[in-house]
């Protein structure tokens, strides 16, 4: 499957400068068991995760919405209920968002559900991010996410590869089964697909079996791969869900 | 008595070294190791007056049903503790002026000049699945209190903070709670997947944990094939 390069521009109800004031936040407790504060100045907002809320200041409200790009009408609110609903079950993403913004400003803490750590990124005009499934925690309003399907390949293997593309700008906080590490790619690299938090949309990706023809891919134990090739920056995370689930499998 | 605690935030052991003659509670199953001449009595010598009283303790409070109490008799002992799952300890200092609110699976072990009961915490927490009761640590000495993931504790000046139930580990006695939905509407608060939250005011320190265990284990759990 190649990467398509294609950035839709659809205009974001908040308009944001590059000059714009950008979040205040501070990573702790990595990073084994990060979580992130984020400071809310008046009128600054974040979304997150349905669930990720670990504790917030009495100034700061809560509002929920569908997992789903914001658009009028009925028609696209029907459109967007699906959209949520596919992003649940074949994303591993929740359905619902949480939309925390305080008028008088506020301090709101958020922490993913599995053991890790918190990287941020930050978007600008033109620029995209793949996030894997179950690995995006929360960002400004000014960032869109569009979920990609890794194609067929990926439902023989076990392991199922959903990406979310992350476009706009501003700032987006992914979370990682274990430590986070970036790597900069110029040229070709490998990573099991488990092992992949995000890359940058500059790399083209190919998923592929482990080992050679379908011996490889059924009996190696590596399942699939991501392939990426040309320049850009890639981060991996240090344990994979898939393998946690495989080892308590035989014990429940 | 002294306690140590090691191997601080993943995997934290606490180590307890006991004078002679010294008595120590802890959590069933808590016990890694010990040292020199202790003794173990499960339910302890303060609760021989009710097997009424401890089960109202364990069916409210989700503790295990039998706490252990070592004693060590005419010479020092070490016994170190450690939770079922990976996370932090913390150490929290009682004295007369305050009492300390423990979610239920966050206690781990105190000497038995520490009392222990259960606090109503009223009906909404049915719905939440997290558990319903709080332990209330009252007396003087050490209580260790484990967490799922880092602990970290906020002290409160006459302020207000909104608290996910599931982040909770314990607060003191100087602050209040309420348990709340967690925005206006009820659809709106369990769609938002935080159900039920704990609003604290007052002047108090709150312990709280990185991670929620029961979001932990049903995001976990449901990528395990079904029973």
């Amino acid at each position: 499957m190649q990467a398509q390069h294609v950035i839709e521009s659809e205009p974001t109800k908040d308009s944001y400068s590059d000059s714009r004031d950008a979040l205040d936040e501070t990573i702790e407790h990595g990073p084994s068991f990060a979580w992130v504060k984020v400071k809310l100045r008046p009128g600054q907002r974040v979304d997150a995760e349905a669930g990720a809320m670990v504790y917030h200041s009495p100034g700061v409200e809560m509002a929920t919405r569908l997992n789903a790009p914001r658009k009028g009408g009925l028609g696209a609110k029907v459109l967007s209920f699906f959209s949520a609903i596919l992003r649940k079950f074949l994303g591993g993403e929740t359905m619902f968002i949480n939309e925390f913004s305080s008028p008088q400003g506020g301090e709101v803490t958020l922490a993913p559900k599995m053991v890790g750590h918190i990287q941020k990124l930050t978007l600008s005009a033109g620029m995209a991010y793949y996030v894997q499934s179950g690995s995006y925690l929360a960002s400004e309003p000014s960032v869109q996410t569009k979920m990609r399907w890794g194609g067929l390949r990926t439902l023989i293997g076990r392991e199922g590869v959903t990406l979310f593309q992350c476009y706009g700008h501003g700032d987006l906080f992914i979370n990682a089964y274990g430590g986070i590490e970036p790597i900069e790619v110029d040229g070709s690299y490998i990573v099991d697909t488990g092992h992949v938090v995000a890359f940058e949309h500059s790399l083209d990706f190919k998923i592929k079996g482990a080992g050679a023809g379908m011996k490889g891919l059924l009996f190696s134990g590596e399942g699939l791969v991501f392939e990426f090739t040309g320049k850009g920056t890639l981060w991996i995370q240090s344990r994979n869900v898939q393998a946690l689930v495989g080892w308590l499998k035989p014990l429940v | 008595m002294n306690i140590e605690l090691e191997y601080k935030p993943a995997h934290t052991l606490a180590v307890v070294d006991m004078q002679p003659g010294e008595q120590i509670r802890a959590e069933a199953g808590a016990m890694v190791s010990m040292r020199g001449d202790v003794s173990i009595q499960t339910g302890g010598p303060k609760e021989k007056r009710g097997l009424l009283k401890r089960l109202k303790r364990t069916v409210l409070s989700g503790e295990t049903f039998f706490t252990n109490t070592f004693h060590t008799n005419q010479s020092a002992g070490r016994i170190t503790f450690a939770p079922k799952l990976c996370g932090d300890m913390v150490v929290h200092h009682l004295s007369s002026d305050h009492e300390l609110m423990i979610q239920g699976s966050s206690y781990v072990a105190a000497p038995d000049s520490v009392q222990l009961d259960t606090k109503w915490q009223g009906f909404r927490k049915l719905f939440s699945g997290e558990s319903l009761f709080f332990l209330r640590a009252f007396g003087q000495g050490p209580v260790i209190i484990n967490a799922f993931g880092a602990i970290s504790h906020k002290d409160l000046q006459n302020e207000t903070l909104i608290l996910d139930t599931g982040h909770m580990v314990a607060f003191t006695s100087g602050l209040q709670y309420r348990v709340r939905k967690a925005s206006s509407g009820w659809i709106s608060s369990f769609l938002s997947g935080e159900g039920f939250v704990l609003e604290l005011s007052g002047t108090g320190r709150v312990y709280m944990q990185t991670r929620n265990p029961s979001d932990y284990g049903q995001y976990v759990g449901s990528k395990l094939p079904p029973r």
